[in-house]
């Protein structure tokens, strides 16, 4: 009888495997992220107990730690902060990145190419190299301690990374839309506004996104450029002024990584795949 | 301002070439279609060259001229110190500890990724019920901002009430809190190194099967099946069809990580800023703490130059590689 088994059966097996062989990956990918959020739910006592089992409650789950982030840290003008500087970034980025990205791919410049692969190697051009030259610039311009610096900063990778990304995806645009466009009396201009620009609207999305996204994986820029309290972003803010010296508040420090963490986490998964797309060039569809 | 690093410079002085030959071309040639959509072109490229010019480029020549002077914060006149600040950290002991660590920090956790990704890349290969789901799951650490999971981390690695901790404890591998075997992960040198390469495998490996599986599904099944007409086994399509048609792919995920993974400080500044004693110190934590905290400008960017010679020989072939697809 254990010989014989129905195409069902070896189905059901085989999906035993590969979940069996997925569940450590599951584990271990998620894990730390329930960790925050028991931690951050936690009362005080509750959360320094290596006595009984730290994966659950013992006591019953508080806001406390939320409450305490608003009311006696900055925050909230992090929270704001984070906001403003993505939706600046997200502006210059759209106004420099869709034009450009527009050129590259359709108006057959001369080593539009080449030119293409310049702008995206200086995505690759790390932070590390640029960030004390820039702290120049940014005294220069005399941005420092304030989160203005960071929107002046961050379109530094933000724009190499759209603007290939747009290259790729105007590629994909119908070329015929456009020259009927054009026969029909419109100029370039009026081409890219009325024709190219509607139809491109998914493309600008992820553009936007990315310009957010990218922005809160930045930890340098923003330790290096912002030191008043109040002007930093929450992925800087966290780390630097919700620990005191040797004491860690953890219950507080997880709900603050928590509230912003999560999001982007969503919201970076369901666009994961245009990045990678973006970086390897659009070769994997 | 045209020897961007990136070689975008000569592109750009080409445009201003060609706009300035623009003018003096005769007025039938001005009104030319070919004109007017180079010049709208060259218009709509301006201002993101413009921008990576100014803000990239230009500071990256500013970097080499830091890196030779003997800048500093609170002096804002800087004098010409030669090759003086790369004298000065090929001199120093904590120099070569940051660049051992640096290359050892890089090439583990390649290696550790590496397997961990390919492994995942072929279960998500497989057809499965509920795929799109776990694929969201497994690629979270990687979508997660990264000086966010970096406090988790650190939180999981506390000396006392480490999770991590509790749970070898529990299945019996260390004694309690206190015995001799209880691990310090943050404070003890080799695993305090061990604990940020855990970290950046962690956030990583996501990546690296995601990349995998793009090349993947980017071969044709068609290829695939004329190999297997042709008579060809699993491994001789693997190796003669399918690698060669990913390279590419890989080459460009791989280079995109050891960048990332070079140049990153937040991991190792987050957990340990370099300890203890500089067990976990990397180039950027240095560059960092001697340009910045120590306000030694030239200092620092001479220390961070000193990555450029190790992402170079990627960069270059990255580039050959670009060049060679076609779009």
């Amino acid at each position: 009888m254990a010989t014989v088994r129905t195409p069902q059966q070896k189905e059901i097996r085989r999906h035993l495997w590969i979940y069996g062989a997925l569940t450590p990956y599951i584990i271990i990918a998620i894990f730390p992220i329930y960790w925050m959020i028991i931690t951050a739910f936690k009362q005080e006592p509750d959360l320094y107990r290596m006595d009984i089992f730290p994966l659950w409650f013992h006591m019953a789950p508080t806001f406390k730690h939320f409450t305490y982030l608003f009311v006696s840290t900055n925050y909230g003008a992090w929270l704001i902060n984070t906001m403003s500087i993505s939706l600046w970034v997200a502006v210059i980025t759209l106004l420099t990145a869709v034009p450009a990205g527009y050129s590259l791919a359709r108006l057959r410049i001369p080593g539009s190419e080449n030119m293409g692969i310049a702008v995206f190697m200086t995505y690759l051009v790390p932070a590390i190299i640029l960030f004390l030259p820039l702290s120049r610039v940014v005294a220069m311009l005399g941005l420092q301690d304030n989160w203005w610096a960071l929107v002046v900063v961050y379109p530094t990778f933000t724009i190499p990374f759209c603007t290939w990304l747009l290259m790729g995806f105007f590629k994909t645009v119908p070329m015929e839309m456009e020259e009927a466009a054009r026969v029909d009396g419109c100029g370039y201009f009026g081409a890219l506004m009325r024709v190219v620009l509607p139809v491109s609207i998914p493309g600008m999305l992820t553009a936007v996104i990315f310009a957010f996204t990218l922005s809160m994986q930045d930890f340098l820029y923003g330790l290096a450029f912002v030191s008043a309290g109040d002007q930093k972003p929450v992925p800087v803010g966290v780390p630097t002024e919700l620990i005191r010296g040797d004491v860690f508040f953890w219950g507080s420090l997880m709900a603050a990584a928590l509230m912003v963490g999560l999001p982007v986490a969503l919201l970076y998964n369901f666009f994961l795949d245009r990045f990678i797309q973006g970086i390897t060039g659009g070769v994997g569809k | 301002m045209t020897a961007s690093p990136s070689g975008g410079g000569s592109d750009a002085t080409s445009a201003w070439a060609a706009a300035a030959s623009v003018a003096v071309r005769p007025r039938g040639w001005l009104r030319s279609e070919t004109s007017r959509r180079l010049s709208f072109g060259y218009l709509l490229l301006a201002p993101a060259v413009l921008y990576v010019l100014l803000l990239v480029g230009a500071p990256f020549l500013f970097s080499l001229y830091l890196a030779l002077s003997d800048a500093n914060v609170g002096d804002p006149v800087a004098s010409f110190a030669g090759l003086e600040n790369f004298r000065a950290a090929l001199e120093s002991d904590v120099f070569y500890i940051a660049l051992r660590n640096s290359i050892l920090f890089t090439l583990v956790a390649a290696v550790l990724k590496g397997i961990l990704g390919t492994l995942l890349a072929f279960l998500l290969l497989q057809p499965f019920w509920g795929k799109k789901i776990v694929r969201g799951l497994v690629v979270i650490p990687f979508t997660l901002p990264i000086a966010i999971s970096v406090l988790s981390w650190k939180w999981m690695y506390d000396s006392q009430f480490s999770v991590i901790n509790w749970f070898l404890s529990r299945i019996g591998v260390i004694g309690s809190y206190g015995s001799p075997d209880w691990p310090i992960w943050l404070g003890q040198p080799y695993l305090a190194l061990a604990a940020c390469i855990i970290v950046n495998v962690w956030r990583t490996y996501p990546f690296s099967a995601i990349v995998l599986l793009a090349g993947f599904t980017s071969v044709p099944n068609e290829v695939l099946d004329a190999a297997r007409v042709d008579g060809t086994n699993f491994f001789q399509r693997f190796r003669y069809v399918v690698v060669p048609m990913i390279a590419p792919i890989l080459l460009i995920g791989f280079l995109f990580d050891t960048v990332f993974t070079l140049s990153d400080l937040s991991i190792v500044y987050l957990l340990t800023q370099g300890g203890p004693a500089n067990a976990t110190k990397i180039l950027p934590v240095l560059a960092y703490q001697v340009g910045i905290q120590a306000g030694a400008l030239g200092r620092g960017a001479a220390i961070s130059l000193f990555l450029f010679p190790l992402l170079l020989p990627l960069m270059i072939l990255l580039l050959r590689n670009l060049k060679r697809r076609d779009y």
